[in-house]
């Protein structure tokens, strides 16, 4: 290991750190550019120059080109050095604007810093400065060339990290300009940590400019709730209302970056139509009193009809505190548990998985990016958990393969093998792959597994030309050294996630690293299962049991069934039916709009909360700033009203912990501290037994257990059934934008998105007898679809993909995942 | 648009190259020759030829000095600027041009005669100062000797 001496101090490193690196080990930032830990070294900027005044390598040198050496000593205050970064400094800043005090990076920007620590205060030159003009970059991102001092950190990122090539560098020498061949909207949906890789302010937030800077920002940790990955971020609020989330540095999950739904997607907290106040039969009321009231009447109905007439629905995007609060309040109240899922089978496939999680199994993101073959089966990251699909780019820059076997038409920012694929025959290639891979005599005997290897089928059921495309893979598997097994739990059948969990175990003995990674469908889908009694009384049964009159109460916390079950018409009317319908909830949702009775719940970051990754990873986003109505709403932009009173206007919303323990008698109504809470958190299930409850809250903690108690190489070898005849199939399916529950309600996200459209194979629709079209009429049990037609080659035949899009009433699907006749389904547009 | 005969040579080139992208300069090279320069629809032929997106061939030829993403004069004099013209007293010869042209570098005359341009060491060092024009390469320049060139280009045109 070698040992250097930076600035009169030892420091010992791995091989292969850069002096730059081992300088920031000991608390030493020298000044960079172009220098970024995620993109490397390729010492362009200069300014990272330090003196080398001993040992293999001497003088004035760039700190992140040379690697720390044995016997190196290193000055980064020699006056040589100081000097000539002096002079770098000086140099960068010809060309660049006095224009700090209008430009949003002002305040953290690397470049005002590093002039500043520089030593450069005075301008000596007195030509013109070099200009451009500004591209529009779409909704998200702002450009002013003018800023740019030439680091290449932004076509580095984008073009080698990220993998799009519609941001590039043109022109030469002092004319480089970073941009696009022409206007238009930046592709990537990784482009706004343009905006954080940018060490000056040529990339910024376009969505809040000129609204804050980052020194005014009450700001603090906090993790993305936009899908089940669990980024790190920061968020920052002003003036009552979050005005940026950005990417914090995670070593496990996401690295340095985040996806543009993660970034711009949190402007659902400070939506115009946020519901602000609790609400009796549409009108509003005040928060105690209702609280009052709907304690009352769910007693009222329990005294009346029993505990079984009371039913709560849960879900995946709320607190750890908050699904385990709603579980206590069941036990309180003794009413049968909380569902989570409103769809059973996804409720059992998390299970399953959550069930086979363990740490010798579960690989975090980080990790994906060191493995060499990547076998992803029915994910489609990009759309569901868009930074998984940076971490697999990585490391097919590294060399990986990767395989991704989904019936979607897949496009990822790397080189993969697609095996299009329908839902059911994805086991069918799992284990034909694996059974052509693995030797069963290097299998470990004492356990069950060579008696699972034995047992697989040995072929891809009646595809020849499939299983030499298998047999191809299968070598590769079984040189690769490390190996992702990487499964998704939506639009894939039940006994998938057990099988990929076996397969990545058969091949944990006889690799270095044979790791699983599951893709759930909401941000705490993991807590959600440790709670959930969709066994006992499924959302399927809940619904029955209101139209058959044995229900009549249904409470709803932070769930959106209106928009996300699939018989739309079947719901509504089954609400009409309730006595009592009591939505919990912080979006403007149609939920909420037909809530009888409503209690406006916070968001996580007004009340914070804890969340469970799909890796199993327990974090906790802090709460950032109070609540309140946005000052800025309320003032039109303008001065704020002068209205004298106290409390914050607007800021009845509780959190939903809070709400139910109120309901459920815990506390008293009238309790104002927040510590009356504490002692109601998410430590009584059993899963959390090891933890001190002192040290709440928790962090970046692994919770999985050691071994997974589930029984290994159980899956179910069995055919998964597809039905006979001339039938398609109809696929639910997320999208990067225009899906998710959340950023469905945050403007920026809502601009990038895309029309509602719904993808089919040509050879099905030239079955159909339709072509590609503005409207298509899909034919479901609940009434006709029109929506735009694209074909795809690269997606799976026998199946329609259909986007969940907010702006689509597809909800008359009446079942998330089904079989229909092709010919009644499919027809041109009438209209 | 370009003929089918050319983009057929064209293609052809493509296919024996290793990779579409070595070919990238050689390509819009042929295409400006038709069109005098590298217009957008040029770089949209480009980009379907090889398959590269129009990003990554600008890239390209917003970089090299031979290739013009603006309309050109009839005679383009690059100027060259590096290190062994310099000592040679380049910048007397280019003020001398920018004189007697009226224009300034990357500018062209109104006439639609000329453009000049730098161009970084042509290998004529030996030669130095050099300049080219239309690729023709012109060395141990002085102002007289620029002078000739210039009333030479101007008389041939104006007989024509």
């Amino acid at each position: 290991m070698p040992k250097l001496i930076i600035d009169d101090r030892i420091i010992e490193v791995v091989p292969g750190v850069k002096v730059i690196d081992a300088a920031e080990q000991l608390g030493i930032m020298i000044p960079r550019f172009c220098y970024h830990k995620a993109l490397g070294s390729v010492g362009a900027c200069r300014m990272c120059g330090v003196k080398f005044v001993d040992g293999p390598v001497m003088g004035i040198h760039m700190s992140c080109m040379v690697d720390a050496q044995d016997g190196m000593v290193v000055s980064t205050t020699d006056p040589e050095a100081v000097e000539f970064r002096k002079y770098v400094i000086e140099w960068l800043m010809l060309n660049h604007p006095h224009d700090c005090p209008v430009c949003d990076e002002g305040g953290h920007c690397l470049l005002q810093d590093t002039t500043v620590s520089g030593g450069h205060g005075i301008r000596r030159y007195p030509g013109q400065k070099r200009t451009y003009r500004d591209q529009y970059l779409g909704h998200l991102v702002a450009h002013e060339m003018n800023r740019c001092i030439h680091c290449y950190r932004c076509v580095r990122y984008y073009q080698e990290f990220s993998g799009y090539s519609d941001l590039g560098a043109f022109q030469i020498a002092s004319r480089v300009y970073f941009g696009r061949f022409a206007d238009g909207p930046l592709e990537s949906p990784f482009a706004g940590n343009l905006i954080d890789i940018c060490p000056t302010g040529v990339f910024t937030d376009l969505t809040t400019r000129y609204r804050v800077r980052r020194w005014d920002m009450e700001r603090g940790d906090s993790v993305c709730i936009h899908c089940s990955l669990g980024c790190d971020t920061i968020a920052g609020a002003r003036y009552r209302e979050v005005l940026r989330q950005e990417a914090r540095f995670s070593e496990h999950v996401n690295g340095w970056f985040i996806c543009d739904r993660g970034r711009f997607g949190y402007q659902y907290e400070s939506h115009e139509n946020r519901p602000r106040a609790a609400r009796i039969c549409g009108s509003e009321t005040e928060m105690d009193k209702t609280i009052d009231q709907a304690s009352q009447k769910i007693d009222e109905i329990i005294k009346v009809w029993g505990p079984e007439a009371v039913a709560c629905l849960g879900s995946s995007r709320s607190s750890l505190e908050t699904q385990a609060m709603l579980a206590e309040f069941c036990q309180m109240k003794n009413i049968p548990g909380p569902v989570y899922f409103l769809d059973k089978s996804i409720a059992n496939k998390v299970k399953s998985a959550v069930s086979r999680l363990d740490m010798q199994l579960a690989l975090s993101m980080r990790e994906i990016e060191d493995v060499d073959f990547i076998l992803a089966l029915g994910v489609d990251a990009i759309n569901e958990a868009p930074m998984l699909a940076l971490a697999m780019r990585q490391a097919v820059r590294n060399g990986a393969l990767a395989v991704v076997a989904d019936p979607r038409p897949v496009s990822l920012p790397f080189e993969f093998e697609h095996f299009a694929l329908l839902p059911e025959n994805l086991k069918d290639f799992l284990f034909a792959l694996i059974k052509s891979a693995v030797n069963i005599e290097d299998i470990k005997p004492e356990s069950n597994a060579r008696g699972f290897a034995g047992a697989l089928p040995e072929d891809y059921p009646g595809d020849q030309e499939m299983m030499d495309r298998i047999k191809l893979l299968a070598e590769k598997l079984r040189q690769s050294r490390k190996t992702a097994f990487i499964c998704g739990t939506q639009g894939v059948t039940e006994t998938l996630p057990d099988a990929v969990a076996d397969a990545a175990q058969l091949f944990s003995h006889t690799k270095e690293k044979s790791g699983l990674f599951y893709v759930f469908p909401a941000a705490n889908s993991f807590g959600a299962a440790l709670w959930d009694n969709s066994d006992k009384r499924c959302f399927e049964d809940i619904l029955d049991g209101i139209e058959q009159e044995k229900i009549k109460a249904l409470i709803v916390v932070e769930s959106n069934p209106v928009f996300h079950y699939p018989d739309r018409n079947r719901l509504e009317a089954v609400i009409k039916k309730l006595e009592l319908f009591l939505v919990l909830d912080y979006l403007p949702s149609p939920t909420v709009t037909r809530a009888g009775m409503f209690i406006p719940s916070q968001t996580v970051f007004e009340s914070g909360g804890s969340f469970i990754n799909q890796e199993g990873r327990l974090q906790y986003a802090y709460p950032i700033h109070r609540g309140g109505i946005p000052n800025y709403q309320q003032s039109k932009g303008s001065h704020p009203e002068r209205v004298y009173g106290l409390g914050i206007p607007g800021n009845d919303p509780k959190p939903s912990r809070e709400i139910l323990a109120r309901i459920a008698g815990l506390i008293p109504n009238d309790a104002t501290t927040r510590d009356s809470l504490e002692k109601f958190d998410y430590f009584g299930h059993p899963f959390f037994a090891w933890l001190n409850r002192e040290e709440y809250p928790f962090d970046n903690i692994r919770i999985i257990p050691q071994k997974s108690q589930a029984e290994p190489y159980s899956a179910s070898l069995n055919k998964d059934l597809m039905p006979m005849g001339n039938v398609i199939k109809l696929l639910l399916v997320d999208r990067t934008f225009g899906t998710e529950v959340l950023s469905a309600f945050s403007e920026p996200a809502c601009k990038v998105e895309s029309p509602p459209v719904v993808y089919m194979h040509p050879s099905d629709a030239s079955q159909a007898e339709i072509t590609e079209a503005e409207k298509i009429c899909l034919t479901l049990p609940g009434g006709d679809l029109e929506v735009r037609l694209e074909l795809k080659e690269n997606m799976a035949e026998g199946i329609i993909v259909l986007p969940r899009h907010r702006q689509l009433f597809w909800q008359k699907c009446h079942s998330f995942d089904e079989w229909m006749a092709v010919y009644k389904t499919i027809k041109p547009s009438q209209s | 648009m370009i003929s089918g005969e050319l983009k057929e040579k064209l293609l052809k080139e493509i296919l024996e190259a290793e990779t579409p992208n070595e070919k990238a300069v050689d390509v819009m090279y042929e295409l400006q020759k038709v069109y005098g320069w590298i217009t957008d629809e040029a770089m949209s032929e480009a980009s379907e030829l090889l398959g590269m997106t129009l990003t990554e061939l600008d890239e390209l030829a917003t970089f090299y000095n031979f290739l013009f993403r603006e309309p050109v004069g009839k005679y383009v004099i690059h100027v060259c600027d590096s290190v062994v013209c310099w000592m040679n007293g380049y910048e007397v010869l280019l003020d001398h041009l920018k004189g007697r042209l009226g224009i300034g570098i990357g500018e062209t005359t109104s006439d639609g005669l000329f453009t000049l341009l730098p161009v970084c060491c042509i290998g004529y060092c030996d030669r130095a100062p050099a300049m080219l024009i239309n690729r023709r390469v012109h060395g141990n320049l002085t102002p007289e000797k620029i002078d000739t060139i210039i009333d030479q280009i101007r008389a041939k045109e104006q007989e024509s």
